[in-house]
């Protein structure tokens, strides 16, 4: 028998006062008002309302900060200006526990996508390393497929546990908590939830039917090796990119993209004082890729946006063998001008190989 | 970088108020400042030389003065750190005295504040770049505007010098205010004696070209290199072929214009020509006054012209001519004084000017120097002067001293006693300003030698008495009691205020003016003739009151800045103007919109359109950097940088 | 932090060299008193001055910003003053709409003689400045959330594109396709809700041409692209108004264009119907008519009313002709000038200055700074160089401040000040609506008021404001400093 959880709805409030009683900081879904509703994952206080819908932006800053200090450092000076020293503050071990309640599946395997980079390479990164271990993710599965959704075409889906410490199931009446990590089950052990018990069940089959209502999801097996072969053919880029705006939209709400920039920014002290930031940074400036010589290897939006696609269909999947997209749709739904990466990555498969090549330019 | 801070104590000027230890001890904390100290007087010879230690001693590649206002000796320490090798760009200067130590008297304050003004110059340096100049052509002509003595002056002494001259007057002759003076203080040489051959040689030096009747309509262009329009207004007279012989004026039948030259004493006939002497000895029509250009029918002067000069279809014509300097010696009109009251509005004949009255006494005048009251060609016996007509009057917005009217009142009234022996003159004064070469001695000669009685006091009412005379009722604030004095003539001296059309020159020139108009010299002291755009020079009294002997050595000064000016054949450019950032300009055309010097082109580059600054016409106003919204067109030594790290410097702190 | 610190104002003075830099001076000479508590920051002209320095000054926690610049007429580089009289007075206009107190900026005019008058300037603004409260700091207040669904009756009501002008348009397109290198249009995405950029190319794209109130994207964003190139172009009236800006910038060139212009009576907010849709997997029908809207998503029709789903930046728009056009198609509506206030100006309109400030503090927060706003205008021409994401110049720092979104915001809007047609691209895209249009309405307003009821690209022959100066300037009552 399972060891799954109900939460009531009206006792969510309670639950997550519990887990910041734990320690931990609690991030939920939250409706902010705007030109239309929004909502952003932002620190959840008692007396919050606890929405459950799925958020606007990805909940990746819990991990990757839009920027985030490296470090401080401070030129300090002696008597008279004599002698100096440089006194630099490491602040990768400042990250603390968080909570992160109802993200979806998509959001959670977004995670992993990012923690191969982050943690499984050559270094492990000691700021995302920190924030990593101390997060723990409570994901609320989709009832139902989206328009603009397309978790099981890259491998996960709308119950898909991966990055999850937590799934929760929406039987309306409450949620059904199933531990999925050890952390998970901790937690889950840690509160004073009742079991779920028949409940379970219910969660089981409204987890199945969200899985049925899925449209069929094509093929994508060739889609690392089509995109290899498109690679330099500008025409096919092109034509996508056509509408392509450059900005940095589908970047910033996406789930798994990673890059950064990194900078110093001054502090106007009087003395010479500053922070090492890493900000988030987009694939599709002009600027992401530009020399200091001025020379550009990325100078077209249709370079720009191969390689975005062709990262996460193509280059991703050599180095760690998954696709580096978890089909959450946040970038066809807020892409201005409408740029659907199903599309292309579907018209990329249905190039015939030799066109592909013949294309090159 | 390795920065060096001076903080000047200026004797007690700065340290009186500003803790310039505390001060130096702070900037020795800011960010790449390696050396602090706070010298006595860092413009002196040995603060000038410690700094220059300092660069080599503490290798320094920029330098702080923390001292007076950078417009006073901003040039002066780029020297010194240039001196030391350095390039005098990498120099900046807080003002700690006219802005910190002069205008407050808390030393805590004072101190924290001119701290934070050397960070700001601190931050600002660490953005600093070398910038070094270009050398350009210069055109080596220079326009004078002006044709009175000071002009005159200048005019001859750049002719002199070499220089081909433009002179520019906007009267039918040369001569200025001083052509209408009889004598002159306090030698009391005849006006015209002196002047009339200066007059000459104008008019017959190869290097001096003469527009009289003209104006200045259009100036652009910046030092080395203004291009000049003038207007030629038109004289109706083709003055290539008068001779100046005057059978115009003896038969033309409108005799009733005013006469300008005699300052309304008397009347003119409509075509005229202003004075015997006069440079260029050519007919005007008056057009108001013109027969034939007021569409009746005469056309007499036409008739009788010998050459056939008369043009009555003339138009104003126009001629550009290019100059690298310009001196601008454009005089002084008088204020109209009709505006008060108690002199009778000028509505009695017998109450004149005293430029009137030099006109009355002049042998080359309406009366052939015959003393004779307008109203009915008396001789006056009882002459009464008074003093600051319109001189140092705070209620009519004049509180400055018009400077000569002492000395040429006291001039007037021996005069007066020489043509009319039987004569009584008085003086209402305020103070009697005689601070000249013999000048105290000269005003001393008309009341000791003369007779001439001198009251200290201002003249309440002057009105006609019904016989013919004027009452003059006064006080004599010495005695401290009323004086009442019956006239037959009284002579206003009446002051001084900016040449009509002064201002609008001033735009024209872009240099700038004081609140009545007269121009601003660049340093009050140190550069009394200079202006603050380069290669724009003044003489005379468009800059302030003054007499004739400081108007033509002001004149002598401006000439010979005009050739320190023309000394090189080249030019060093100001190296502060714009530069366009090819990579991020992307040929929108505002800066080139908005640029007050057409300094702006744009040209191709690779296919695309872009930005391109004309280094020679940018005067660095910065205008096009506030402009650009991509920060492609920077101005070198205030960009974008460079203000945002003195603004941040202070609002972060 | 010295004792003093505590009682003085933070307030930084911009003063040219030439007049107001020597009027200090002259003060300085004549030993005039003075407050302490001006910084002054020495420039060749007040035309040097960016409007931006000023914000920045007051965002980053100064309490007052003087400038002071040579007399009009007087300016040593002739006009540089008249064009900051325009910008800085806009800018004392623009300062509310941020919640910034105007009475913390002024600008004046003190030439070199004028001791006095600057003494008293100074003494006068620093008491003013000191008899406000500090300056807020702007991380640190309490963000206001605020609904700005208020109903506004739009200007023209809602009416969906006549049924023939698809096939009109496209008839014409096909005329003089081959002259053309593309025409640009738009077609449905992926699905009939959302409508997406289209670049015709061949005949047989005519079929995928489409025409209704969900087609949003301003095409004319993408024309300095095609710079050099025969293109035609579908515009309504305010993207018409946006292509003569890009003329007047020489971006563009007339004789490369074909212009289609089709009328329009607004467009509907596509966000907003996704809101209430909600989560849905199949769109099946689209059917949009005056007064009904319908919608079929999941195998259930829901109705709505168009009127209600209008985009709010098309409320106030007042006007549909198009100011150039080669080939124009159906009726238009001629325009009035005063168009009503859209919803989220309206909004802002209600508030005092410190809940303005609340407000953006609470909206900025969640800006991903993704720059949608900034590269969907198709007044944005800096492209691939806006000085938001330049290390030189160095306007913005790459922290995630709210300080800096916030910052940004104001930097686009000045830009597009006098420049903007108000098409409202920039609100629409944001990814996480923030109600952005608000700062360029206002501008807009301001902008009409100030310069005799200007807008942005109505005349072709047109000077924007601020790109030129009157030497008595009708609208602008400058301070006396009595």
């Amino acid at each position: 028998m399972s060891n799954d959880r109900f939460l009531a709805k009206d006792a969510l409030g309670d639950f997550l006062c519990h887990c910041q009683g734990l320690g931990y900081t609690v991030y939920s879904p939250q409706k902010q008002e705007g030109v239309r509703e929004s909502v952003v994952f932002a620190p959840w206080q008692k007396g919050c309302e606890i929405q459950l819908a799925k958020a606007t932006v990805s909940p990746k800053h819990l991990l990757l900060p839009q920027s985030e200090v490296l470090f401080r450092f401070r030129h300090e000076k002696g008597e008279e200006g004599k002698s100096s020293a440089v006194h630099l503050e490491d602040t990768s071990q400042q990250a603390q526990p968080t909570l992160l309640f109802a993200a979806r599946p998509c959001d959670a395997r977004g995670f992993t996508m990012v923690d191969r980079p982050y943690l499984q390479g050559l270094y492990a990164d000691p700021y995302y390393a920190k924030r990593r271990e101390g997060l723990c993710v409570l994901t609320l599965c989709c009832n139902s497929g989206c328009e603009s959704c397309f978790c099981h075409w890259t491998g996960g889906g709308p119950s898909s546990p991966e990055g999850s410490d937590i799934l929760m199931t929406d039987i309306a009446e409450g949620l059904v908590l199933q531990a999925i990590t050890e952390k998970g089950r901790k937690l889950l052990a840690q509160s004073d939830l009742p079991e779920a018990g028949a409940a379970s069940d219910q969660a089981t089959e409204l987890r199945r039917k969200a899985w049925q209502s899925l449209d069929k999801a094509p093929d994508l097996t060739e889609a690392p090796h089509k995109l290899k072969e498109l690679a330099d053919n500008l025409d096919f880029w092109t034509e996508q990119s056509r509408a392509c705006l450059s900005c940095g939209a589908c970047t910033y709400v996406c789930p798994t993209c990673y890059c950064f920039s990194i900078s110093d920014e001054r502090r106007f002290s009087g003395m010479e004082e500053g922070v090492r930031l890493r900000s988030w940074d987009t694939c599709m400036a002009r600027h992401f890729t530009e020399e200091a010589s001025g020379h550009n290897p990325r100078a077209l939006k249709a370079q720009r946006l191969q390689n975005r696609i062709s990262h996460k269909y193509a280059g991703y999947p050599e180095n760690w063998g998954s696709f580096s997209c978890s089909g959450c749709g946040r970038c066809v739904t807020h892409c201005p001008v409408g740029i659907d990466i199903r599309h292309i990555v579907l018209a990329a498969i249905a190039l015939p190989d030799t066109q592909a090549k013949e294309a090159r330019s | 970088m390795r920065i060096g801070v001076f903080i000047c104590h200026c004797g007690s000027n700065i340290a009186g108020t500003v803790d310039c230890a505390r001060v130096a001890s702070l900037a020795a904390g800011y960010p790449d400042v390696v050396y602090a100290t706070y010298p006595m007087y860092t413009c002196a010879e040995p603060g000038q030389a410690a700094i220059e230690q300092a660069i080599h001693e503490h290798r320094l590649d920029g330098v702080v003065v923390a001292s007076c206002s950078p417009r006073m000796h901003e040039p002066t320490f780029r020297k010194t750190v240039e001196r030391a090798g350095l390039n005098p760009y990498m120099f900046e200067m807080a003002n700690i005295r006219e802005h910190v130590s002069w205008i407050g008297r808390d030393i805590e304050a004072n101190t924290h504040k001119a701290a934070e003004l050397v960070l700001l110059a601190v931050e600002k340096l660490r953005r600093n770049r070398p910038l070094y100049s270009r050398e350009f052509p210069v055109t080596r002509r220079v326009l004078i505007i002006g044709g009175g003595v000071a002009g005159i002056q200048a005019a001859l002494d750049c002719a002199e010098g070499g220089i081909p001259v433009v002179l520019v007057e906007r009267e039918a002759t040369i001569g200025g205010k001083m052509a209408k003076l009889d004598k002159t203080f306090p030698t009391v040489d005849c006006s015209a004696c002196i002047l009339g051959p200066k007059m000459v040689d104008v008019a017959q030096h190869p290097l001096i070209t003469l527009y009289a009747h003209a104006e200045v309509e259009e100036i652009s262009g910046y030092v080395g290199n203004f291009s000049v329009k003038i207007r030629k207004r038109a004289t109706y007279v083709d003055w290539s072929k008068c001779t100046g012989c005057g059978t115009c004026m003896e038969k033309c039948p409108s005799k009733k214009a005013t006469d300008r030259f005699n300052e309304g004493i008397a009347t003119t006939t409509a075509i005229t020509i202003a004075f015997p002497q006069a440079i260029p000895k050519k007919a005007v029509i008056a057009k108001d006054f013109c027969r034939q250009l007021s569409g009746k029918k005469c056309g007499v002067c036409a008739k009788v012209c010998p050459t056939g000069a008369i043009d009555y279809d003339m138009q104003d014509t126009f001629v550009t001519e290019n100059v690298g300097s310009i001196v601008a010696a454009t005089g002084y009109d008088l204020m109209d004084w009709t505006v008060y009251g108690q002199y009778g509005h000028g509505r009695y004949p017998d109450v004149i000017s005293s430029l009137a009255y030099e006109r009355l006494m002049n042998a080359s005048g309406p009366t052939e120097g015959h003393i004779l009251r307008p109203s009915d060609g008396r001789e006056p016996k009882s002459i009464v002067f008074v003093q600051c007509v319109g001189s140092r009057d705070p209620s009519l917005n004049r509180p400055y001293c018009s400077g000569f009217c002492c000395m040429y009142t006291a001039k007037q009234a021996i005069l007066t006693k020489d043509h009319i022996p039987d004569s009584q003159s008085y003086v209402f004064y305020m103070d009697i300003r005689a601070p000249g070469k013999m000048y105290d001695e000269f005003t001393r000669r008309a009341q000791e030698e003369y007779g001439t009685q001198y009251i200290r006091g201002r003249v309440s009412q002057i009105f006609p008495n019904g016989k013919g005379q004027l009452t003059v009722m006064g006080m004599d604030t010495l005695l401290g009691k009323p004086v009442e004095i019956t006239a037959d003539l009284v002579v206003l001296a009446v002051g001084i205020e900016a040449s009509r059309g002064a201002r609008e020159l001033a735009e024209k020139l872009r240099i700038s003016y004081d609140a009545y108009g007269f121009f601003m010299e660049s340093h009050v002291k140190l550069k009394p003739v200079e202006t603050n755009t380069a290669g724009v020079f003044l003489a005379g009294v468009c800059q302030g009151a003054k007499d004739i002997p400081a108007s033509v050595a002001q004149g002598s000064a401006a000439a010979a800045k005009v050739l320190t000016l023309f000394a090189r054949d080249c030019l060093a450019s100001n190296p502060q103007i714009a530069h366009v950032d090819n990579k991020r300009c992307v040929g929108c055309g505002k800066c080139v919109r908005c640029c007050p010097f057409g300094a702006i082109s744009t040209c191709t580059v690779r296919g695309e359109e872009k930005a391109e600054v004309i280094e020679t016409m940018c005067q660095g106003c910065g205008l096009c950097t506030a402009t650009c919204p991509q920060g492609a067109i920077q101005l070198a030594h205030a960009t974008d940088d460079q203000i945002l790290a003195e603004v941040d410097a202070l609002c972060q702190i | 932090m010295p004792d003093i610190a505590k009682t003085e104002r933070r307030i930084v003075g911009f003063l040219c060299n030439w007049c107001s830099y020597g009027g200090a001076d002259t003060a300085g000479v004549a030993r005039a008193n003075q407050p302490t508590d001006l910084r002054i920051i020495r420039v060749p002209c007040s035309g040097r001055v960016n409007p931006l320095f000023v914000v920045r000054a007051l965002l980053h926690g100064a309490d007052g910003v003087l400038v002071s610049g040579c007399h009009p007429r007087d300016c040593h580089y002739s006009t540089g003053n008249f064009y900051a009289r325009r910008r800085l007075e806009l800018l004392k206009h623009f300062l509310p709409i941020l919640g910034i107190d105007p009475a913390r900026f002024a600008y004046t005019w003190v030439s070199a003689s004028e001791g006095q008058r600057w003494q008293h300037v100074v003494t006068r603004f620093t008491e003013e400045i000191h008899a406000l409260e500090p300056a807020p700091h702007f991380e640190e207040l309490e963000p206001l959330y605020l609904s700005q669904r208020q109903s506004t009756e739009p200007k023209r009501p809602f009416m969906p594109q006549p049924p023939d002008l698809l096939a009109k348009l496209k008839e014409e397109i096909r005329t003089h396709l081959p002259e053309l290198d593309c025409v640009l249009g738009w077609q449905k995405g992926r699905d009939a809700l959302h409508a997406v950029p289209f670049f015709l190319r061949q005949e047989e794209d005519l079929e995928r041409l489409s025409l209704d109130a969900t087609c949003h994207n301003s095409l004319v964003r993408y024309l300095p692209e095609y710079k050099g190139k025969k293109v035609g172009i579908i515009v309504r009236g305010c993207e018409s108004r946006a292509l003569v800006e890009l003329l007047q910038e020489g971006l563009i060139a007339r004789e490369d264009l074909h212009i289609f212009a089709i009328p329009c009576h607004g467009l509907l907010d596509v966000a907003r119907l996704e809101e209430e849709l909600g989560r849905y997997q199949h769109l099946e029908n689209l059917v949009i008519e005056q007064d009904s809207l319908r919608i079929t998503v999941d195998g259930k029709e829901r109705s709505f009313s168009p009127q209600a789903f209008l985009r709010s930046t098309c409320l106030g728009c007042a006007s549909d002709e198009p100011v150039l056009a080669d080939t124009c198609l159906g009726s238009f509506t001629a325009g009035e000038s005063t168009p009503v206030t859209a919803p989220e100006l309206a909004l802002l309109d209600g508030l005092n200055l410190t809940e303005r400030l609340r407000f953006w503090r609470g909206v900025m927060d969640r800006c991903i700074r993704c720059y949608s706003c900034r590269n969907s205008c198709p007044m944005c021409v800096c492209h691939d160089h806006c000085i938001a994401e330049s290390r030189q110049p160095h306007w913005q720092s790459a922290e995630h401040s709210v300080t800096e979104k916030f910052f940004f915001q104001i930097i686009h809007a000045l830009h597009l000040a006098g420049r903007c047609t108000g098409c409202g691209e920039c609100q629409t895209n944001c990814p996480v609506g923030i109600p952005i249009f608000a700062l360029r309405a206002h501008l807009n307003r301001v902008i009409a008021e100030l310069f005799s009821g200007y807008q942005a690209g109505r005349d072709a022959q047109a000077v924007p404001p601020l790109l030129s100066y009157m030497v008595d300037e009708a609208n602008i009552q400058e301070r006396e400093w009595q």
